[in-house]
């Protein structure tokens, strides 16, 4: 058992007769291997590989040097009188010897008895993302990563095995370096990839039951880069590119416009007196002047990305500090990213018991900027007027439409939106000896500073004739204190471990928001918010009260944790987790217990698998556990009103009103789930890969029920109701061809859920007004089944009275004669009913090339670029979405007077197959290397979102769009493909 | 290991210190209702009910919302719809998922959730440190608004549940009433509210004077009046109107006042749609409740949403070239809705004020002076023009401000109350006890100011009154609640307004008189079964 990391054995030693120095570097496909033991074969002469994978190591010319890492079949190489070489390891199929982190601690993966995936390497390097989430979508078994927006700095959604709450919140749990980075105020975004050393997912019940209530979604534990000891390597790793659109949804073109509102008038019953519908388009027709607004709201996007590190260490100091700068310059005007950040690890052993360390980092992300508004681009006339005659936006470039102003007014706007997270974590760690050897105490100590900032300034070039600013500052403090205790011991062929936990968190906030309207004129900005004329209280936030507004949460927390294992054959964990959260209601104990339980059988090791070569490993999983999810905002389970206005003789007066139903009775949801699984490597390690299949259950569901009107509230927070997710999860890795020149290697995963509600009100009655129906999945479009639409001489008369032609047509599903809300039916689920990931990678010599393929399938969204209302005659349409006319008889759109009375939402086929990523990189060999006194260079290329297959007809099936007015649909933002050209480079 | 105890030791205290207020809330940004129990709080809930009552009028996430109450009907039709007033011309599309039935229905149960609260802990016998008197006006301004919200979902649909308490816990169990009990518990909020509300010279003062824009006891006995006639008692309805009448509080207007004498030519009917001459203390005697609105560039929280009616009434000249959006045009309008040809052509007698170029705006001059070809020459009067850019309009919500000409919200006072109204409820009240003359007297106290021939006993019908309300009222009352209310809408509107070229009447039938019950609250009130009304 090669139990103790072996740099930890490893010692340099001089020779006393003379030696070649024989260099070289240890590799795996194109990742450097760090930590390698290299030894003369019949010496005790040892070294280890350095963070550049390189050693250095005194050798006689004839000699024979074996090279040993956890996971790599070891291999023994003649030196044959070389002074470099570049050593390939392969992988053993004893991966199951590396060690994970499985949150409070770390495992070998071979004595892991829950579902916990390790995001593979090669995703946490050479990608032009910001955030490490986008790097994960697709390329983990069931894990559903979603980009809801190509906004600069949007963080995807991350679903962990399906949704289990309906309205509470379903995202993981984030853990960096131990430390939440969840409810602490901080963002994804905080965490620079480049420092991120590895990543896991915990997926199962028994995995996740050691965070309690915050464990039921899921828990990502993020490990950032340490030190080790050896010489400093000094690290550059940086890439720029280009960002451009990759579908454009093209407006109609001029011709094609003006043929539209002739046909919107006919539709209408309105005679045409002029071409165009509006005096300043005549202007631009009778030039025959047209704009492409789409290229006048675009620019070139860029994106570029510099790290810079040193890693090294002393015997008792180890160091990694890591600065980065990133900036993203999207390729719509005023959109951009950009953000700085240091990180700072150190461990120290101060005495032989004693060891204290840090993982700090500050990271300022910034997303300053007035925008361009991509909605109204697509809505503008081609004759609309851009320009005044001084240059200067037009405000109405379709005047006297007053309804689209000109796309590009928000550039000039001033807007601020910035935040910083300083975070400072460190730890003790106490090795107690003697009786008590195999004991430790470790004390974790976090505290979060987050100050943010948004401010910004319309004025009279903006369509603001008083000119408004706007500032909101707020400060979220946090912090996280754990002791936890750990004791490990062996006893002949018995081994156990056990992990005891009691911590604190608190999360404080505070945030201010005041509007200042009434400008004498714009030079001030929103510098001197006091010179306008009237001042209020802004929004704090969605659902916070204006002005001033301040919270606090705490979170109080027991956890124990056994892990026995015999003979590395027969493993067993049990854990349990209490929480108390302040979120709950005054009427419970606000605490709640979750135990786990967890077996694994490690077959390969047993005697009779000795002779049966073509497995190299086999081991059965299974677990049982409960965990929690406490994700209800606080002071949800509090009745309160909320402050109004109300003037009389001018005189502004302050009013109540209700404002939440509160439910002192509410408690956390609890998800017992059971996990079943297999991990396997077969036909020497060519094929390894891993199959779950789980069923988790949640019951007493956090969920926001609407009520009857007649309450006069529109809902309440309540625990009701269950939902159930089952599914199976495969990922396979195989070696397809490994020549000495060539490999290939292909890594799939595939993930399938199958989500349902259970129950909702404890009487498995469906509830049609929040569209939950018992046996469906939680997210469902229910609305009318469009069978067509109505023709010229089709009689509506017994399926839907009203109607004309040009209208859509609904089925009557309930056979009445008429559409009503009876008709509705469900037409499909929002959430995938399966994703993938499909990863080649070819290695030729020192070129690799990785090519990544996504795919989601089985999603059904509402598409709002369908969906004109009422609007379709005075705005500009995409030219590939057409309208009914009495001539084309089109059998799809409706008629441009066509009004949406019925609000349906027209659902399409949103499931989608993205070529997400190819990479191609290309190492410098060793005798380069040498000759260039270098540590190790990279050179790549990469590409993201490259190609697209859907039905889907919009401007991409992932990314959510809004129609006009409704939610964030100023942020309408295409999704973007980028191309950057990356170098990795370290000194020696 | 010395060390490692005191480590240990910090570490324990640090533990021990986690008690169970630890997890303990305190809401530091919102009230509770326990914090609102003496009588700075109780005025400020009542403050609550007015912010809560501007949103119904001021609902402006579907523009098409004033149009619900005016399209479909005998006065109005839809010329530009934006989606929520659809059903309500074709009425073939009006069912039980319909937007607007469910924003009043919710709207008004908010309300009453809110007049509940205040009515209950106010008449609780604990309730200790307000005096009686002080009590009692409370109760009467709570109640008040609770009748209102009632008298609006008993005309609109009918009977409804009944809730008197204020909800703590969630229900899903609510039963309609019978009509009976809805109407029993209207009157009875409202001669409360008539008994304990103040006189309209002895409301309450802020900074700024008296602040009519509170509810006084005329505003309860106009009220009550209403929901008398809508009961069929007459009689009792014309001892509130009369009351009001001779009370000596208000008068008609009959002659020219305010802000807008000297600058502007007009007439003493429309001087009181004039923003800044709206208000009893701007001058309108007339006025017997204006809820009243201030720009939030100069007021905070001066308006709740961004106000409709200007846009939905006016018309959309400003889409002629040569136009330009000004003030005495009314700023701009988009005239979703255009007045039907029966208002327009055939309801008023000559001469009538109210009928007058300064209130019903039927000529416009090309008014841009860059545009020197045009300039000062009348527009001609021609195709879509007359639908809905140069339409003629009722100049009630002409409303303009400089600073913002696309003016998405319409900054004006509502008269929600005022004398000529009362005339006419007590005409409606004469009429059902058969006393034609007293009933043709009434009507003519509004002609006369109106300078309008006068009516005779023999004349007297209600459809007459309904007539008179509109050449009274137009823009101005929520003419499809007058027509629920006195059963007239499905006649009146086939008869003169139907066949419009857009937009026609379809499919009204008199299962509209009343609005369907929301599917929404049918389906959310799992427990028992709200029955819907008929036909829907």
């Amino acid at each position: 058992m090669r139990l103790l990391p072996l740099f930890f054995c490893c010692f340099f030693t001089s020779t006393i007769w003379a030696q070649e120095t024989v260099k070289g570097r240890v590799l795996s496909g194109d990742t450097v291997l760090v930590n390698v033991s290299v030894q003369v074969k019949g010496s005790a002469r040892a070294t280890q590989t350095d963070q550049n994978g390189q050693f250095s190591i005194q050798a006689p010319g004839d000699a024979v040097l074996i090279f040993t890492s956890v996971g790599f079949a070891s291999q023994e190489i003649a030196v044959k009188g070389r002074r470099s070489l570049d050593v390939h390891l392969l992988v053993s199929g004893k991966e199951m010897n590396e060690v994970i982190v499985v949150g409070y601690g770390t495992q070998k993966r071979s004595d892991v008895t829950g579902s916990v995936a390790s995001v593979p390497k090669n995703r946490l390097t050479e990608l032009p993302v910001t955030n490490i989430l986008q790097a994960v979508e697709g390329a983990v078994a069931g894990v559903t990563v979603t980009n809801t927006s190509s906004v600069p700095g949007a963080t995807p959604t991350v679903l962990i095995r399906g949704q289990n709450s309906i309205t509470a919140n379903s995202g993981p749990y984030i853990v960096v370096d131990g430390i939440p980075l969840s409810k602490s105020g901080g963002s994804i975004n905080d965490i620079n990839p480049n420092d991120i050393a590895s990543m896991e997912i915990l997926k199962d019940a028994s995995a996740v039951a050691i965070y309690g209530t915050n464990g039921a979604n899921g828990v990502i534990l993020i490990t950032t880069k340490r030190g080790t000891t050896g010489k400093p390597v000094i690290r550059y790793n940086g890439y720029t590119g280009t960002e451009n659109l990759a579908h454009v949804l093209k407006p109609r073109g001029a011709a094609s416009y003006v043929q539209k509102y002739a046909d919107y008038l006919k539709q209408t019953g309105q005679t045409q007196t002029s071409p165009v519908p509006n005096a300043n388009e005549l202007v631009n027709y009778n030039s025959g002047k047209t704009t492409d607004w789409i290229k006048e709201a675009t620019q070139q996007g860029i994106m570029q990305d510099h790290n810079l590190s040193i890693s090294g260490g002393t015997k008792d100091v180890h160091y990694f500090i890591s600065g980065e700068y990133m900036k993203e310059k999207g390729p719509i005007r005023g959109y951009q990213y950009h953000r700085a950040s240091v990180r700072s690890n150190l461990d120290i052993n101060v005495t032989d018991f004693l060891t204290v360390g840090t993982s700090a980092f500050f990271a300022n992300n910034n997303y300053d900027g007035g925008r361009a508004n991509l909605l109204l681009a697509t809505a503008m006339s081609p004759y609309g007027q851009e320009f005044n005659a001084d240059g200067s936006y037009m405000i109405y470039p379709m005047y006297p439409e007053l309804l689209y102003v000109n796309p590009l007014l928000g550039l000039n706007t001033a807007r601020v939106d910035h935040n910083t997270n300083l975070n400072g974590n460190g730890y003790a760690e106490v090795k107690f000896g003697g009786v008590l050897k195999g004991l430790k105490y470790r004390l974790n100590a976090g505290y979060t500073f987050l100050p943010a900032a948004m401010y910004s300034y319309s004025g009279r070039n903006a369509n603001t004739p008083l000119g408004t600013a706007n500032t909101k500052n707020s400060e979220t403090n946090s912090y996280t204190l754990e002791n936890l205790i750990t004791y490990t011991r062996d006893i002949d062929k018995h081994h156990i471990d056990f992990t005891g936990l009691y911590s604190a968190q608190q999360r404080k906030l505070f945030v201010d928001a005041y509007s200042a309207t009434g400008f004498v004129n714009d030079v001030l900005s929103y510098y001197n918010t006091g010179a306008g004329a009237t001042i209020s209280a802004a929004s704090a936030g969605t659902n916070l009260p204006n002005g001033s507004y301040s919270e606090k949460y705490n979170l109080n927390s027991q956890m124990g944790r056994i892990n026995y294992s015999y003979d590395s054959r027969y493993l067993l964990t049990v854990t349990a987790r209490r929480d108390g959260s302040s979120v709950f209601g005054a009427n419970t104990s606000k605490y709640g217990l979750f135990p786990s339980v967890a077996a694994g059988w490690n077959i390969s090791n047993e005697t009779f698998m000795k002779d049966v070569h073509f497995v190299e490993n086999l081991k059965l999983r299974g677990s049982y556990g409960k965990s929690g999810n406490e994700a209800i905002d606080v002071y949800k389970t509090i009745t309160t009103d909320t402050s109004v206005r109300i003037p009389f003789n001018g005189v502004s007066t302050v009013g109540i009103l209700t404002s939440n139903l509160g439910n002192p009775n509410l408690h956390w949801e609890s998800t017992v789930g059971a996990n079943i699984g297999i991990d396997f490597a077969i036909l020497h390690s060519r094929i390894t890969g891993t199959i779950d299949a789980y069923s988790n259950d949640t019951k007493g569901l956090l969920l926001k029920r609407n009520l009857p009107g007649v309450s006069g509230y529109a809902n309440v927070l309540d625990n009701l109701g269950e939902t159930k997710n089952k599914g199976i999860e495969v990922t396979l890795n195989t070696r397809n061809v490994e020549g000495k020149d060539f490999r290939w290697e292909s890594m799939i995963n595939f993930s399938a859920n199958k989500n349902k509600i259970v129950d909702l009100y404890g009487d498995k009655k469906s509830d049609v007004g929040n569209k939950w129906f018992i046996g469906s999945p939680i997210n469902v479009i229910y609305d009318y089944k469009l069978q067509g639409v109505w023709q010229t001489g089709e009689d509506a008369s017994k399926q839907d009275p009203g109607a004309k032609p040009g209208d859509l047509k609904f089925a009557d599903v309930t056979k009445d004669g008429k559409i009503t809300a009876d008709d509705r039916v469900i037409v499909g689920q929002t959430t995938p009913k399966w994703i993938g990931g499909f990863t080649n990678t070819f290695h030729y010599r020192n070129l690799h090339l990785s090519v990544f393929i996504q795919t989601v399938q089985g999603v059904t969204k509402n598409n709002p670029d369908l969906n004109y209302v009422d609007e379709s005659g005075r705005r500009n349409t995409p030219a590939e979405i057409g309208y009914w006319t009495a001539d084309d008889k089109s059998n799809s759109r409706p008629a441009l007077s066509y009004f949406n009375t019925r609000g349906y939402g027209y659902a399409s086929n949103a499931s989608f197959t993205r070529l997400k990523d190819i990479t191609l990189s290309y190492n410098l060999s060793q005798k380069m290397l040498e000759k260039a006194h270098l540590g190790s260079v990279t050179v790549y290329a990469s590409g993201r979102n490259l190609y697209t297959w859907t039905k889907w007809i919009g401007w991409d099936p992932e990314n959510n769009y809004q129609g006009r007015g409704i939610g964030d649909w100023a942020n309408n933002y295409p999704t973007i493909r980028g191309v950057v050209f990356g170098l990795n480079i370290s000194l020696r | 290991m010395k060390k490692l105890y005191i480590i240990l030791g910090v570490v324990g205290m640090l533990a021990a210190s986690c008690k169970k207020s630890y997890l303990a809330e305190k809401p530091y940004s919102s009230y509770t209702p326990a914090t609102l129990t003496d009588s700075l709080g109780f005025e400020a809930s009542i403050y609550g009910l007015y912010n809560h009552l501007s949103t119904f009028f001021t609902y402006s996430d579907h523009q098409g919302w004033p149009c619900v109450w005016q399209v479909g009907t005998d006065i109005a039709f839809a010329t530009q719809p934006e989606g929520w007033e659809v059903p309500y011309y074709n009425y073939n599309t009006l069912i039980s998922t319909d937007g607007a039935a469910l924003y009043t229905w919710q709207w008004a149960y908010k309300m009453i959730n809110n007049t509940n609260t205040i009515i209950v802990n106010i008449e609780s016998p604990t309730l200790t440190g307000m005096g009686q008197a002080n009590k009692n006006a409370t109760d009467a301004e709570a109640k008040f608004f609770r009748a209102y919200a009632y008298e609006m979902l008993a005309t609109l649909f009918g009977g409804v549940p009944i809730v008197t308490q204020p909800t703590v816990l969630a229900r899903t169990n609510y039963t309609r009433a019978p009509m009976d009990s809805v109407n029993n518990l209207i009157v009875s909020d409202l001669v409360y509210a008539a008994a304990n509300l103040p006189d309209i010279e002895a409301v309450k003062s802020n900074a700024k004077g008296k602040m009519y824009g509170r509810a006084n006891k005329y505003m309860a006995m106009q009220l009550l009046a209403q929901t008398y006639l809508r009961m069929g008692k007459g009689d009792l309805a014309e001892q509130q109107t009369s009351a009001i009448i001779g009370s000596g509080q208000f008068s008609l207007t009959t002659s020219r006042y305010g802000i807008k004498v000297i600058t502007q030519p007009g007439d003493p009917f429309s001087d009181m749609f004039i923003y800044g001459n709206q208000r009893r203390i701007q001058g309108n005697k007339e006025a017997i409740w204006v809820l009243e609105q201030e720009n939030p560039a100069t007021v905070t929280g001066g308006n709740t949403n961004s106000a409709q009616q200007r846009r939905v009434w006016g018309a959309g000249y400003y889409n002629i070239t040569g136009m330009a959006i000004c003030d005495s045009l009314g700023g701009r309008g988009i005239s979703r809705l255009r007045l039907s040809d029966w208002v327009l052509y055939r309801l008023y007698d000559a001469g009538d004020m109210r009928n007058s170029s300064y209130n019903i705006r039927r000529k416009y001059w090309y008014n841009d002076p860059a545009k020197t070809a045009t300039f000062g020459k009348p527009v001609p009067y021609t195709g879509a023009d007359t639908v809905y850019k140069i339409c003629p309009n009722t100049t009630k919500w002409y409303q303009y401000d400089p600073n913002d000409q696309f003016g998405f919200a319409m900054i004006k006072d509502f008269i929600l109350m005022r004398l000529g109204e009362t005339y006419l409820l007590q005409a409606e009240a004469q009429l059902q006890q058969g006393k034609t003359g007293d009933a043709a007297a009434s009507i003519n106290a509004l002609r006369t100011r109106a300078n309008a021939p006068l009516v005779s006993s023999g004349q007297m019908t209600l459809d007459l009154i309904l007539d008179e309300r509109a050449r009274e009222l137009v823009g101005e009352e929520n003419r499809r609640m007058t027509l629920m209310r006195t059963g007239r809408l499905v006649d009146r509107a086939i008869t003169l307004n139907s066949g419009t070229v857009l937009n026609p009447l379809n499919g009204l039938s008199s299962k509209n008189l009343l609005l369907p019950i929301p599917q929404a609250e049918i389906d959310l009130n799992k427990d028992v079964k709200l029955a819907q009304n008929p036909l829907y």
